[in-house]
């Protein structure tokens, strides 16, 4: 066996045995701590980058290495490393738990990375769980007045149900076709979508999957659990987990390319539901990360449409837009996790004259939100463009337009956002300082949601090969 | 040929470095003056070499009719392809050189005149921006290129015009020449678009201007259609070049700095006007329609602006009347050379020679309004202006060209538009003409007159008329609101221009034979016509003398003749009323009934729609929100529920 194809997740089960050493010392510095975290997470970078063109198969064929898994292997770890430079302050985790934190972060990385090569049914399972039980730990891990815990319990129940309804449909899954390796499955595929065990084996098993992209009906978790957790998880929950999501649906519904128009007809609606009910209830929230939480729900509509093409050109546009969103969404909460230094959750107005407390920061999260709601020349949009055009070539003219409206929608509570930080003044809110390596990782960020939203074409070059490894 | 071509680098050369020059000051140096200056100066002293380079390079190479076209394909999308190139042929050539020489010499000027203003850096970056839409417009291949730098000119004359924006005559001037200008190029667009509507296969992205006047290509447009596209098109020519009755902007455009009067009149935004005219003199010519059309407006331009330059009492306000005046002397020219089936050497002959002595004399003027701190030239005379000795000598030098004297630049031009006139077979318009000439004459040299000759503070005359001042009809001194005082001397920085230019004023009447060559191909022997001749002379020096009897000898009344007609100039000092005229119009037509009507569609159907729509959809937010209950075992029951749902749709759908 290659060392180096299972390089990434040797070198984060590392990362997790520093963190539980640390975790085991009697008196707590969180201050060294996070030197070392930070240090294991640029560590973590160099390593996926390393292992990018990586190829090989891996414990009896259940894991598979390409470009693919490589390239989200090294957005996971971006996030993960995004994550660790929002957490010099980790105001609302006691200190105690300051190791815990980071290593349950590093173990869900795993899980997700190890997701994202899975193409054998058990092993998905198992990295599903690997990586949501850490969550679940990670949830309630933050002191608080008892909402953690609510919103842990209910993360916890809503994802049993979901893993429940998942093992389910593999269940059908490996009954009907008598493996469970995904390779195996695929030239069974055309009698099996044509069966109806085949069909809900496959609507069920997807389950697991929509719990993670918060897409209707498995979205309740996604408000409660996102003003609920500190700000710091709930910004590895809307960045990591979603890309890791899209990738492993990609590769379960590539099984599905070409077959079966009612299956794609049942995803088609749940993406309208998803992403009307996310940005109309979205509207009217007040706590940003509330209102983030179900642009989370109205962005999995959008991940859908790339996914119900069933399409090279809809994958290829999920790829970018995942990778995208990844960005775009981090910018966001990096500016929430600034803003609110003693961890607090941030009501909108509470933006108030962020033009003036810290343009910088202000400057961010209009490029972000910009980027969210699909404004050019940002990543957004470019995102957002490929996906509506693959779908439309595929001919599903009404969700492209009702996307569209979704998209006008969406606009508003973004502006709503951006007018309370640009247009409205609150003179008790002091100015906010920034360290210097977090200034230079905002001028990062926007020079990658405005460079790439600009020259797309690089990223798309390589979804389109990842893309084609899988296919 | 691509970028490579010489040609076009140095084209792209000329038009570039000025933008670049207006975005580095714009962005980065725009506290520095010193620096923003050495930029400035820097981008518009390549241009000028380049341009002049290009001029004796390809002099002898290049016809009207075969033109050197250089371009690239500046946007490919499917079929359309949009090209970025230039139109080198000698109308352009001689164009830019002239551009780029009266920036040049501005911006030298400019050193001085802007001295210590705050704005110093952002009057640099404008003038360079004007510079560059408007060489950009002179050497274009396409209409869309010409037409983008042609709002390039409008947007540049804005900022510039209104750059002591503090003040708000200045920005309502500003306003009113963008708004007014623009109002000519809807037309002008609407013009373009529906010319290549009736063309057909033609779109008007690759619509170039040899295209346009091409014969072949606009033959297949009925004489209606062809006459439409050509007034639509000359409305663009009417608002840049202050053709009555769009003549209103250019006169408030004086509330600007001087140094932007002197370009705006001289080179830039009103020649643009006529120089578009020259430019498709093919695609005009062919319509004999519009160009009656044109001739009959451009002759009521001419006498209007003579008429109100007759009662003005601000020197810039003089000149600028002169300017609207030369400019439908000039658009005369053209028409009755287009119907008449002459060439357009007379129009374009008097538009480079106008380019010159109108600069001068806005310059000159300049000096005297950075020196005495006022507009108005009887207070400057009282003040001592003819002390001044350079800028007195060469505004005279000026004045003596603008009215038409032999040696100086204007008695060739207009001796040539007067013979195109001549031509016609209606003599109406040449003894128009010529009243235009007398006219010209007459209030050009009141104004040299008073300079020259100031009475004393004593004096009935100065007395009578400082009273009338007082208490006339208001139309006072407004100052320029600029540095005055502690100035002695004129600085060489703003005399090294007037002399230049007052060489040139000199020099290019003589050169008309080798300009014909060099425009045409060929030099047309000059039949001499002299009743015209003496008829044209008689009437400048009958202009200049009445003026001496009103202004200049010692018991002249300081009244003009006018005054024994009190209606009449009354109606002068009115400017026609034609800003009563556009007020009326405005309040009654625009105000009163379109934007009311759009208002209240606005209101009530497009706002109240949205409102609704918002409303709706914030409802519906609240109203979905109800799902989200805090009982997370009424959650999971609606998960199962619709994933039962959706798999009996599923089992069912099949």
């Amino acid at each position: 066996m290659n060392v180096m194809l299972f390089g990434p997740e040797l070198y984060y089960l590392g990362a997790a045995l520093v963190f539980f050493l640390l975790s085991l010392k009697r008196k707590p510095e969180p201050k060294a701590d996070y030197q070392i975290a930070l240090a294991l997470g640029v560590g973590g970078l160099v390593v996926t980058a390393l292992c990018l063109c990586q190829q090989g198969e891996l414990f009896f064929k259940a894991y598979r290495v390409d470009l693919f898994s490589q390239i989200f292997k090294f957005a996971l770890a971006l996030a993960f490393f995004f994550v660790l430079t929002i957490s010099h302050n980790l105001a609302h985790i006691e200190e105690r738990y300051h190791a815990e934190f980071y290593l349950f972060l590093t173990t869900t990385t795993i899980g997700m990375m190890m997701l994202v090569s899975s193409v054998e049914l058990l092993t998905i399972y198992v990295s599903l769980e690997l990586s949501s039980y850490s969550l679940y730990i990670l949830v309630p891990l933050r002191r608080g007045d008892g909402i953690d815990v609510e919103a842990g319990i209910k993360y916890l129940l809503i994802g049993a149900v979901s893993s429940g309804v998942m093992l389910f449909g593999l269940s059908y899954l490996f009954g009907a076709t008598g493996s469970t390796y995904l390779t195996e499955i695929l030239p069974k595929m055309p009698q099996l979508v044509s069966s109806p065990i085949g069909v809900l084996g496959l609507l069920l098993a997807l389950a697991g999957f929509f719990f993670k992209l918060s897409v209707f009906p498995f979205h309740f978790w996604a408000p409660d659990v996102y003003q609920g957790a500190a700000n710091q998880v709930t910004t590895f929950i809307a960045t990591a987990s979603k890309a890791a999501a899209v990738a492993l649906m990609l590769r379960l519904v590539a099984l599905g390319a070409g077959y079966g128009y009612s299956f794609t007809k049942a995803l088609v609606i749940l993406s309208i539901v998803s992403m009307t009910l996310g940005n109309l209830v979205a509207i009217i929230q007040k706590d940003f990360k509330r209102l983030l939480a179900y642009s989370s729900i109205a962005h999995a509509g959008y991940f859908l449409m790339g996914i119900i093409t069933m399409k090279e050109a809809g994958y290829i546009a999920a790829v970018y837009y995942a990778l995208a969103y990844l960005v775009m969404n981090f910018t966001v909460f990096m500016v929430i996790s600034e803003v609110a230094k003693d961890g607090r959750d941030l009501k909108i107005q509470e933006l108030a004259g962020l033009w003036r407390r810290s343009p910088l920061l202000s400057l961010s999260l209009i490029v972000g939100l910009f980027a969210l709601a699909g404004v050019p020349p940002s990543i957004g949009f470019t995102g957002k463009l490929l996906l509506f055009t693959s779908a439309m070539n595929q001919g599903y003219f009404w969700l492209v337009l009702i996307g569209a409206v979704n998209g006008t929608i969406s606009l508003y509570y973004y502006l709503r956002v951006i007018y309370a930080s640009y247009f409205t003044d609150d003179p008790s809110l002091g100015p906010v300082a920034i360290s210097t390596p977090m200034r230079i990782l905002n001028y990062a960020l926007i020079a990658i949601v405005l460079g790439f939203g600009v020259f797309p074409d690089r990223i798309v070059e390589l979804a389109k090969a990842a893309v084609h490894t899988v296919l | 040929m691509g970028p490579c071509d010489p040609n076009f680098l140095s084209c792209f050369l000329i038009v570039a470095l000025p933008l670049l020059s207006f975005a580095v000051i714009m962005i980065f140096t725009w506290r520095r003056h010193r620096l923003s200056l050495a930029i400035s100066l820097t981008c518009s002293t390549i241009p000028l070499i380049l341009a002049w380079s290009l001029f004796f390079r390809l002099k002898d190479t290049v016809t009207l009719a075969k033109p050197i076209v250089t371009q690239v394909n500046w946007l490919v999308s499917d079929a359309v392809i949009v090209p970025f190139g230039f139109l080198l042929d000698p109308v352009s050539l001689l164009m830019l050189g002239i551009v780029a020489t009266i920036s040049w010499l501005i911006q030298i000027y400019s050193i001085g005149y802007m001295e210590g203003d705050p704005g110093f850096a952002r009057f640099y970056a404008d003038l360079s921006l004007f510079g560059m839409s408007m060489l950009s417009l002179v050497s274009a291949s396409g209409m869309l290129q010409l037409f983008i730098s042609w709002e390039l000119v409008g947007l540049a004359s804005y900022l510039l015009i209104g750059f002591w924006y503090e003040k708000f005559s200045a920005s309502e001037a500003g306003k009113k020449a963008f708004v007014v200008t623009r109002f000519g190029d809807i037309g002008f667009f609407m013009g373009l678009v529906f010319l290549t509507f009736f063309m057909k296969d033609i779109n008007i992205f690759g619509l170039g201007i040899f295209d346009i006047n091409n014969a072949a290509l606009t033959k297949k447009l009925t004489e209606a259609q062809f006459t439409l596209c050509a007034l639509l098109i000359f409305c663009g020519v009417a608002g840049k070049s202050a053709q009555f009755p769009i003549h209103v902007w250019l006169p408030d455009a004086m509330e600007g700095p001087t140094p932007v009067s002197a370009l705006l009149h001289s080179a830039t935004m009103v020649a643009a006007g006529v120089y578009l005219i020259t430019r498709l003199f093919p695609f005009f010519a062919a319509s004999a329609t519009a160009m009656t059309v044109v001739l009959v407006i451009s002759t009521i331009t001419l006498l209007l602006s003579s008429t109100i330059g007759m009662v003005a009492k601000d020197i810039k306000q003089v000149w600028a009347y002169s300017t609207v005046s030369q400019l439908g002397f000039m658009a005369m020219g053209l028409s009755a050379a287009a119907l008449g089936g002459s060439t357009l050497f007379a129009g374009y002959y008097h538009l480079t020679t106008h380019a010159a002595f109108k600069a001068l004399l806005f310059l000159c003027a300049g000096v005297f309004i950075h020196h005495f701190g006022t507009n108005d030239f009887f207070v400057m005379s009282k003040d001592g202006g003819r002390k001044l000795a350079i800028p007195m000598v060469t505004v005279t030098i000026g004045a003596l060209a603008l009215a038409g004297i032999f040696p100086f630049a204007g008695f060739f031009s207009k001796e040539a538009i007067l013979a195109q006139l001549w031509h016609l077979p209606n003599k109406l318009w040449v003894g128009l003409g010529l009243f235009g000439a007398f006219l010209t004459a007459y209030y050009t040299f009141r104004v040299i007159f008073v300079m020259l000759f100031p009475r004393k503070d004593d004096d009935p005359v100065w007395q009578e008329y400082y009273v009338r001042e007082e208490g006339g009809h208001g139309h006072g001194a407004h100052d320029d609101d600029h540095g005055h005082g502690g100035h002695h001397g004129v600085p060489w920085v703003m005399s090294f221009p007037l002399i230049v230019l007052a060489a040139f004023t000199l020099v290019l009447g003589f050169l008309q034979t080798p300009l014909e060559k060099f425009l045409l191909g060929e030099s047309h022997p000059h039949e001499m016509n002299y009743v015209l001749l003496f008829s044209a002379v008689g009437c400048a020096l009958g202009g200049i003398g009445v003026a001496w009897l009103d202004w200049g000898s010692a018991n002249a009344r300081w009244q003009g003749f006018i005054r024994k007609v009190p209606a009449l100039e009354n109606f002068f000092i009115q400017k026609w009323y034609m800003d009563h005229f556009w007020r009326w119009f405005l309040n009654t037509f625009i105000y009163g009934t379109f934007s009311r009507i759009f208002t209240y569609n606005d209101r009530r159907v497009v706002d109240g729609g949205v409102d609704a729509v918002a409303f709706s959809t914030i409802g519906s937010g609240r109203l979905l929100s109800f799902i989200q209950t805090a009982f997370v075992q009424l959650n999971l029951l609606f998960m199962v529920l619709v994933l039962a749902g959706v798999g009996l749709y599923l089992l069912m759908g099949r």
